[in-house]
């Protein structure tokens, strides 16, 4: 909706043309060959691919069109506003923060504000009921989605390690390891030397050098508030621009509403909500990739009378066995400055927590990241996370340039009990509010206990006292889960939806275990093999 | 607080602002005044900052006066809210009924307004809000008093920590866009960040 946000922004674009309205549109009333609604990490990858392919693809988003120059500043406070802040009703012991949190908002979606970690997923993630007789196995193996992580690595120059330690891949990245690290990551690589833990620098796609005609990294430090130099990737400045240059069209500002169905039970295309109008694109093929909440609520909302539990939902597992990463912060103090303000925010990690141990207690793992800080992200977390305000807090950010940080990535194993229903309010287009239930389960509990552990030896051999920890989570994935059983699944090793042959859900939601590793590159890969099953399928 | 608190009482973030892009440098200037309220009425505007004096530990009337017109920005924001447990109201309405109450239950407890009994009483009310330990009287549920801290204390601290003169006293670098951190190894710093006064 226009009052949403101060800049005006053009909400058509395609070829060399930008329009403020929607009265000029490339394909109008036609039906195109698919329409791709939310233009995040999958949704940016998918138009490309498809558009690339030569494709007549749309791509809608409820956000903006954003300008980095002008949208984004150097300013947390600013950049909160930036985010999906649509209210969602949150439930259960541990129910989960949305907003800047997890949750993007406009062209980019999260790759806008993540920080860059690109991980890949182990050979074990894809296995987890197999080997540990916990959540389920995915339907796929690491090998079915290595040629795709290889293509994504390349396509926008990871920057990493010339030896990865963990997983099955080892190295090279594309592009050489960022140097030099921040105060933050050289105290983690000490504390982690004196354990006997092994760490490197970050994989991240942020480029070393410049790439593309953007420049490198001049370690400002606000990958989570927008990238204003354009150094860190995005779907915003990477994929979208150059799908528009191969022929797509993206519609910004325009809010699905429902996917529309005929009465053989086929997706027909979209109805969507510009500035209180409503229109719609037909589309051949119809692809959610709306994220872990707003794509549950889509397939629920979007519920007829061929379809009256929602679309692609006969399993009844639309919105559930939704996940996120426990993300607890430790940080501790030292006798020289830090300084957790310069430089990129994740610079040096250590996955040797990834896989199960049984001897710990608790099966699957955890990823630990050197984390770096701007004021008001430590200290609002440390008020209304961990109950520290007032004179206390004010004594520790005022020596808030002595501490540093470490941030857990742990594993979350699916429950069915964490889900994404419909709620009985409103929104501003009448439609349902998404209510999210969550709590950590025995085995989360006792990982993160583990991990919080592990973060305070690390900080202690460095030389920090007085630790303390702020819990937080990050990332959420799960919702509409792949699988090979379509009483146990949404959706197919290709993201195509097992009720309806021509509806594909490809976005975080599709993912079967969480991983203990960020999922970026994992959401970014699937996008890029479903794009090519959909470029095959439309040949034949 | 006194700069005299501040391991770096001769930084002044807003000396460096020429070096910043001009959104950021037009986002941040607004936060020194002067203030347009919308919604809080005078009183309401007290509240909050008695509120905010004591969860941020802030006693400058500037920096309280800009928290207070964060809240009446945020309240009125078209924007939603994120996530809200069921049963709680929504922001706005939690809010203003919030520091209604916390007024009310210190006018039953010590017959004076909270911005007027003494900062220890204050303090313990808040501390009592956080944990929901406050009468249970009209509907003030433990969960909603406990949601009403949580949304006041993000609101709050948010807008503490966006204050520029916060960042001068705790040495953070600040926007520092267009020109970045060039020296960002331990113990190196770039000429222009705060440097701690040797003693302090």
């Amino acid at each position: 909706m226009a009052e949403r946000i101060s800049v005006q922004h053009n909400c058509d674009h395609y070829n060399a043309e930008r329009y403020p309205h929607l009265n000029k549109r490339k394909f109008g009333n036609q039906e195109v060959d698919a329409v791709i609604v939310g233009l995040g990490a999958a949704g940016g990858v998918l138009l490309y691919e498809l558009a690339q392919a030569g494709l007549d693809v749309v791509g809608i988003e409820a956000g903006p069109f954003w300008d980095p120059q002008a949208d984004f500043a150097s300013d947390e406070l600013h950049a909160q506003s930036l985010a999906w802040n649509d209210t969602r009703l949150s439930t259960g012991n541990d129910a989960l923060e949305f907003g800047a949190n997890n949750s993007g908002r406009g062209v980019g979606g999260g790759t806008v504000h993540f920080t860059g970690v690109f991980y890949r997923f182990h050979e074990s993630d894809f296995r987890v009921r197999t080997l540990d007789g916990a959540g389920e196995d995915w339907p796929i193996d690491y090998a079915d989605l290595a040629p795709y992580y290889s293509k994504i690595e390349q396509e926008i120059k990871v920057s990493g390690p010339k030896e990865f330690p963990w997983g099955a891949f080892h190295g090279p990245y594309p592009y050489p390891e960022r140097s030099p690290i921040s105060g933050n990551a050289e105290i983690f690589r000490r504390g982690c030397a004196e354990l006997g833990i092994r760490s490197t620098v970050a994989p991240l796609a942020i480029p070393s050098a410049p790439f593309d005609g953007r420049p490198p990294c001049i370690n400002r430090g606000f990958c989570n508030q927008g990238c204003m130099p354009n150094a860190k990737f995005s779907t915003l400045i990477h994929h979208v621009p150059k799908a528009i240059a191969q022929g797509a069209e993206v519609l910004t500002d325009c809010m699905v509403t429902r996917i529309l169905v005929d009465k053989q039970g086929r997706v027909t295309g979209v109805e969507f909500n510009h500035d209180g109008k409503y229109y719609e694109q037909k589309a051949q093929v119809v692809i959610v990739a709306a994220f872990a909440v707003e794509t549950p609520r889509l397939l629920l909302n979007s519920a007829c009378s061929q379809f009256p539990d929602g679309l692609a939902n006969s399993s009844g597992l639309v919105g559930k066995y939704l996940m996120t990463h426990s993300g607890h912060d430790v940080y501790a103090r030292f006798d020289q400055e830090i300084r957790l303000y310069k430089g990129t925010p994740v610079l040096a990690v250590s996955q040797d927590f990834y896989e199960t141990d049984l001897s710990r207690g608790f099966v699957r793992g955890y990823s630990l990241h050197a984390h770096g800080s701007r004021p008001l992200g430590m200290a609002v977390k440390a008020a209304t996370n961990a109950g520290i305000w007032g004179q206390k807090l004010r004594e520790i950010m005022l020596h808030w340039n002595y501490y540093a940080r470490i941030t857990l990535v742990g594993e979350v194993l699916p429950d069915i009990q964490n889900c994404v229903t419909l709620s009985e309010e409103k929104d501003e287009y009448g439609l349902p509010r998404a209510q999210v239930h969550f709590s950590y389960g025995a085995n989360d509990q006792k990982l993160i206990a583990h991990g919080i552990d592990k973060c305070k030896e690390i900080l202690a051999a460095a030389g920090g006292r007085d630790p303390f920890v702020v819990p937080d989570s990050a990332h959420l994935m799960g919702g509409c889960r792949m699988g090979k059983d379509p009483q146990n699944s949404v959706v197919n090793e290709f993201c195509r939806s097992h009720d309806i042959p021509n509806l594909y859900i490809c976005d975080a939601s599709v993912f079967v275990t969480s991983g203990a590793a960020n999922p970026t590159e994992t959401v970014m890969a699937l996008a890029a093999r479903t794009a090519g099953r959909i470029i095959r399928e439309g040949k034949k | 607080m006194m700069r005299s608190e501040s391991l770096y009482p001769d930084y002044d973030v807003l000396a460096l602002q020429d070096e910043w892009d001009a959104h950021t440098r037009q986002i941040v200037g607004k936060r020194l005044g002067p203030f347009q309220f919308k919604l809080l009425t005078p009183e309401q505007q007290d509240l909050i900052k008695a509120v905010a004096r004591q969860l941020a530990y802030e006693h400058r009337e500037e920096v309280l006066t800009w928290i207070a017109a964060h809240v009446d920005e945020q309240l009125l924001s078209p924007l939603g809210e994120a996530q809200r447990r069921p049963g709680v109201p929504p922001q706005k309405e939690l809010i203003l009924s919030g520091i209604e109450a916390l007024n009310s239950w210190a006018k039953e407890k010590f017959f004076k307004g909270f911005q007027s009994i003494r900062q220890e009483q204050q303090l313990e009310f808040l501390q009592l809000l956080e944990v929901g330990g406050l009468p249970q009287d009209h509907g003030w549920t433990v969960e909603k008093q406990k949601e009403l801290f949580k949304k006041l204390t993000g609101l709050v601290i948010s807008a503490h920590y966006s204050h520029p003169w916060v960042w001068s006293d705790i040495g953070y670098g600040g926007p520092a866009y267009p020109r970045g951190y060039v020296r960002v190894e331990l113990g190196l710093t770039d000429p222009w960040e705060p440097k701690q006064v040797p003693g302090s």
